[in-house]
């Protein structure tokens, strides 16, 4: 193992290096792709997964625990989409002569599809809770 | 760097004390590797503040098998994201041992839409992955030793390219690029090396965390009721089927009506056909003293719309097939374009074709059409698209159309053709 990890350690600074090389000697890449990078690392690591761990923090204050799991899956998924959907949704990339660019209403369908996530959640929800009513009322068997 | 070793270096690396036999590089490489491993003092317990004090973080869902699974289809989603990125990019800046066919007609159609769907499947991915291992950001002390603290900057640069990658081809696709300052094909591609060579070294590096993780059975510690690992496995499957589900519309046409995320429907635009670039934005008016110029060794020839429409015509149904993920199928009608190479005198089973569009600038205003596709007789030079000329938006009077090519290189309003020997 010892010699396939040095050898992925290996080619991987070599490709690595390539990419350096290659950004630096393009000259349609320039410095703004460096700050950009830069940039999507603080955004994620210091305000979007701290903000999810915290929301994830409140659900598990706020929420009775036998809906736990669907909330926390329906509010990944949610949050998921949004990603996905903002820029379509904010529109910025449609131009007035091109209407065949961005031609739905992005902000209706990404409300469609919460709809289905936090329905299909409830009925989640719902099965869980009549499962445990159930087992509680029938006295679990002696077995 | 090896210079820079301080008093502390063990005798056995020394070089002026090394053993007969023992070559100089050798023993510069053990020096280097001891100047790496060179325990790091840690820094004053007061700092450990915040996120950084222990048990801050305690989800019990978090396991080195969680992060193995995720990473594991992240590595492959990544991969094949790569290698369908690297055949759009040499198709476009082809080297010269590459060579790309005209058949099947809508193969690029599937890199491409492969490309882009997998790329956004995998923002459910990589954010679970990263929330995973979010603990480790903040390990104490933050670098044991030098290949510690070299070891975290490249996970800091997977991590940043990884999101570079995902966010840049979000805004790309929905054609948001103010907040992308610079040029989005270039960042993209370059960052794609750095994430696959960083993800590279990242597997080397966790491989014996890896190998057990998924090989023993591990126990999964959630509290019953709430959201354990199968649970969470599959949110982060639901949601990567929910944004498929929700923008795959855009190329494969039956999707459309539920996919009310997709930056395109097949069948909008002019001519049922969607436009990137229209003439208004390519400054490109209608001029009827129009005559297109086919360029070659022997002999140059200029026609006018009517001397093309006068040329034997031939219809075909071929995919536009955009770089951004979204293609639609058209049926096009105008004149191969091997008969207008083989006009200006050149052989036309072994010829490419430069072709240039009356657009004054713009990075794709010319393309060469290398010698499969030149030959191939369903690539046309259009004047027809659903039985109706050529709406100015897709390229009036005269367009390319091509097999199994992006659609940035399949250029409008074309001008003028070079034809020379493709040997």
């Amino acid at each position: 193992m010892k010699t396939a990890r040095r050898c992925l350690v290996a080619v991987g600074v070599v490709v690595m290096t390539y990419a350096v090389l290659g950004a630096l000697t393009d000259v349609d890449v320039k410095i703004g792709a460096l700050i950009f990078l830069a940039g999507v690392l603080v955004a994620h690591d210091g305000l979007l997964l701290p903000l999810t761990i915290g929301v994830g923090v409140l659900v598990g204050r706020h929420t009775p625990r036998r809906v736990q799991a669907p909330v926390r899956a329906a509010l990944a998924i949610s949050f998921a989409v949004t990603i996905v959907a903002l820029p379509l949704v904010l529109g910025r990339g449609r131009t007035a002569d091109n209407p065949s660019q961005l031609p739905l209403h992005y902000g209706r369908g990404l409300l469609a599809i919460y709809a289905i996530i936090w329905t299909t959640a409830a009925v989640a929800a719902g099965a869980l809770a009549l499962r445990d009513r159930r087992r509680l009322a029938t006295p679990p068997d002696p077995e | 760097m090896v210079r820079n070793i301080g008093p502390g270096v063990s005798p056995d690396t020394d070089p002026d004390r090394q053993p007969p036999g023992r070559s100089l590089p050798a023993a510069l490489l053990r020096r280097g590797v001891t100047w790496l491993r060179q325990p790091l003092a840690a820094p004053p317990p007061a700092l450990r503040r915040g996120p950084l004090k222990r048990g801050v973080f305690h989800s019990r869902l978090r396991s080195p098998t969680l992060t193995s699974l995720l990473g594991l289809a992240l590595a492959g989603a990544f991969t094949v994201c790569f290698a369908t990125g690297l055949i759009s990019h040499l198709i476009q800046h082809p080297p010269l041992w590459f060579w790309w066919p005209a058949r099947p007609v809508g193969l690029y159609r599937v890199t491409q839409g492969m490309h882009v769907a997998t790329g956004l499947a995998s923002v459910p991915l990589l954010g679970a992955k990263l929330w995973s291992v979010y603990p480790r950001l903040f390990s104490w002390p933050p670098a044991r030793n030098r290949a510690h603290a070299l070891e975290r900057a490249s996970l800091a640069v997977l991590v940043a390219a990884g999101l570079f990658q995902l966010v840049s081809g979000v805004l790309n696709s929905s054609r948001w690029y103010a907040p992308m300052p610079f040029f989005f094909t270039a960042g993209h591609y370059w960052s794609a090396w750095l994430a696959i060579g960083a993800l590279i070294v990242h597997i080397g590096m966790k491989l014996p965390i890896i190998r057990p993780a998924l090989t023993r059975a591990t126990p999964d510690r959630t509290a019953p009721g709430g959201l354990n690992r199968r649970g969470l496995l599959a949110t982060v499957g639901a949601a990567a089927g929910v944004i498929t589900l929700a923008t795959l519309g855009q190329t494969v046409a039956p999707l459309a009506g539920v996919s009310v995320l997709a930056p395109r429907r097949p069948r909008t635009g002019p001519q049922h056909l969607p436009v990137n670039k229209t003439a208004a934005a390519a400054g490109v008016r209608d001029d009827p003293s129009y005559r297109l110029t086919v360029a070659g060794p022997a002999r140059t020839v200029s026609l006018s719309l009517a001397d093309l429409a006068a040329l034997p015509q031939h219809t075909v149904v071929l995919p536009i097939s955009c770089v951004e993920g979204w293609s639609s199928t058209g049926t096009w009608t105008g004149v191969r374009l091997r008969d207008l190479v083989a006009l200006a005198g050149v052989d036309a089973d072994d010829a490419e074709a430069y072709v240039e569009s009356r657009e004054a600038r713009g990075r794709y205003r010319a393309t060469t059409v290398p010698p499969p596709h030149t030959r191939d007789p369903f690539t046309l030079i259009a004047l027809r698209l659903g039985g109706e000329p050529l709406h100015p938006d897709h390229g009036y009077p005269a367009r390319l159309i091509a097999p199994n090519r992006p659609g940035v290189l399949q250029t409008k309003w074309v001008a003028r053709i070079t034809a020379r020997s493709g040997s």
